[in-house]
């Protein structure tokens, strides 16, 4: 008998979590017809917004790739005087609330702060460009894929990478021909998971960058700014975000258990198993 | 032990939801126009405002949200939530005028309106949606300069208060703002006056929501504000009489 309560309150709960979770996006769709919300992806305040968005986004991930793998790989294998403050350091946009992030930035690269002065003898500035979208993008997403490439980069296993400096190979060649293809499921985790934060990235980028249309105006602060004035239009970009992370997830899905091995059956994308 | 912290949770829970659901008793909500942060509670300290872009209340009240009170700071919105039986027919109850404001440092050289329409101007202004950003550009149309300021502009906020903040903090050149907004950071910006001319007529509206469960309270809350009493706040604040005084 009372096993039979205990089984139908786990499920009970486990029904409302989902529901949950699904109604808002199911929402989304059903709030309004099919039609109305591709007849809202012409109009220019989309569009550009789409524009925006993925310029940005794409520019800030191929940066986080690039300066964030050899950080990555740095503190995984290295360990030095300074390597927690390091590490926290690297986790702390993580925790850090956006519009904080936001002010953090005009600190430090506004007209007037840290380094305003320096950059304005450069003939830089960057508050209301949408170099300071990628920024703003680039500060609040990197953290996600630091933290799981030197997941990734930890879980690999070193006597592989020995194994191949043993047999002649170079560091460099080490790390792009064994080290990297073993850490792989990992770090493209890492880059779907902050490619995901960066799109929706809202508080620190008004802060920063400002928002006007076709310059620093991504897809969130777009529908903020239609959110009164044409709620269609909100529930079309809504809706292009929310089929844009379903497809992240699903070619993420794809492309970590396609080629694989039995050793890497996880379910979870993000899950310990990913680094497999 | 996690037994008895599974129980912890639950009560915590259901004092939680208790809590949410019991609403204290006198306590109105007020949505309120951004410019109104200041005076509002000097008027009445006792309930709970939230302030923002006239416009994006509005579009929350429309979508349900628990106002009691709606306060805009132009009569069109609450016009048009009168229009669809939103709230009662609202009553204008001050007025305002707008103001150029720019840095102390004031980077752009600006000392009169038609030195925005320069080259390289960092003008910031609120979305056209936004009450005070629509007085903008009936202002500029008033003085023919559309065309010359507006692609000046390098962001579109959401409310005044962020117009007024991204000017303060020297990032943008100028702003166009409220000039109860400019005395609230008198140290940090300079005042650039708008010619009377081509001010816009700004009157701010106020109503009692529908869906208001408290309906007698919204409308003694709002008496509060009509009063003597609430009107000199109001005055003190650099706000207009809510009636224009006839000039001989």
């Amino acid at each position: 008998m009372q096993r039979a309560l205990l089984s139908w309150l786990v499920g009970a709960a486990a029904l409302v979590t989902l529901a949950f979770l699904a109604l808002p996006v199911v929402a989304i769709f059903a709030h309004t017809t099919p039609r109305h919300l591709v007849e809202q992806l012409s109009n220019p305040v989309v569009r550009d917004a789409f524009l925006v968005s993925l310029k940005t986004s794409l520019i800030a991930q191929a940066l986080i790739l690039l300066l964030g793998t050899p950080t990555a790989f740095l503190l995984a294998t290295r360990r030095f005087r300074g390597h927690a403050v390091a590490v926290t350091l690297v986790e702390l946009p993580l925790v850090l609330p956006p519009a904080v992030a936001g002010i953090g930035l005009l600190a430090a690269f506004g007209r007037l702060g840290l380094l305003g002065s320096t950059f304005d003898a450069l003939g830089i500035t960057l508050p209301f460009t949408q170099t300071a979208v990628t920024i703003a993008v680039a500060y609040v997403a990197s953290p996600l894929y630091i933290r799981q490439a030197i997941a990734a980069f930890e879980a690999t296993d070193p006597t592989l990478a020995a194994a191949s400096r043993t047999l002649g190979a170079g560091p460099t060649r080490t790390f792009f021909r064994v080290v990297l293809p073993l850490a792989r499921g990992g770090l493209i985790a890492g880059l779907a998971l902050s490619f995901a934060r960066g799109l929706g990235e809202f508080g620190a980028t008004i802060m920063f960058a400002g928002s006007l249309q076709r310059v620093t105006q991504t897809l969130p602060l777009a529908i903020y700014a239609e959110f009164d004035r044409n709620f269609d239009a909100t529930l079309a970009m809504s809706g292009v975000l929310v089929l844009v992370s379903v497809l992240l997830l699903l070619g993420l899905r794809i492309g970590l258990t396609w080629p694989r091995s039995a050793s890497n059956r996880s379910l979870y994308l993000f899950g310990p198993s990913a680094s497999g | 032990m996690l037994r008895c912290a599974f129980v912890v949770l639950s009560i915590v829970l259901g004092v939680a939801v208790g809590q949410a659901s019991a609403r204290p008793s006198a306590q109105l909500t007020v949505y309120a126009a951004a410019s109104l942060t200041d005076v509002f509670p000097k008027i009445d300290s006792g309930q709970r405002y939230q302030f923002g872009g006239s416009n994006t209340l509005a579009a929350q009240i429309t979508q349900g949200a628990p106002a009691d009170v709606f306060a805009s700071a132009n009569m069109t919105l609450p016009t048009q939530l009168f229009a669809k039986g939103l709230c009662s027919k609202p009553v204008v109850f001050t007025r305002n005028t707008l103001v150029v404001v720019v840095p102390k440092a004031n980077p752009a050289s600006i000392h009169g309106i038609y030195d925005l329409a320069k080259a390289g101007v960092k003008l910031v202004v609120a979305g056209p949606g936004v009450p005070v950003g629509s007085y903008t550009l009936q202002i500029l149309k008033n003085m023919n300069l559309s065309g010359r300021v507006l692609k000046n502009v390098v962001s579109r906020e959401t409310d005044v208060r962020e117009v007024l903040a991204k000017v303060a903090l020297g990032e943008a050149d100028a702003g166009f703002v409220y000039s109860t907004d400019a005395k609230t950071v008198s140290g940090k910006v300079t005042i650039v006056k708008v010619p009377a001319w081509a001010q816009p007529k700004v009157q701010y509206g106020i109503c009692v929501v529908s869906r208001s469960t408290d309906k007698a309270d919204a409308q003694a809350f709002i008496k509060r504000v009509l009063s003597k009493a609430g009107q000199a706040r109001m005055l003190q604040y650099g706000f207009l009489p809510r009636v224009k005084r006839k000039t001989r």
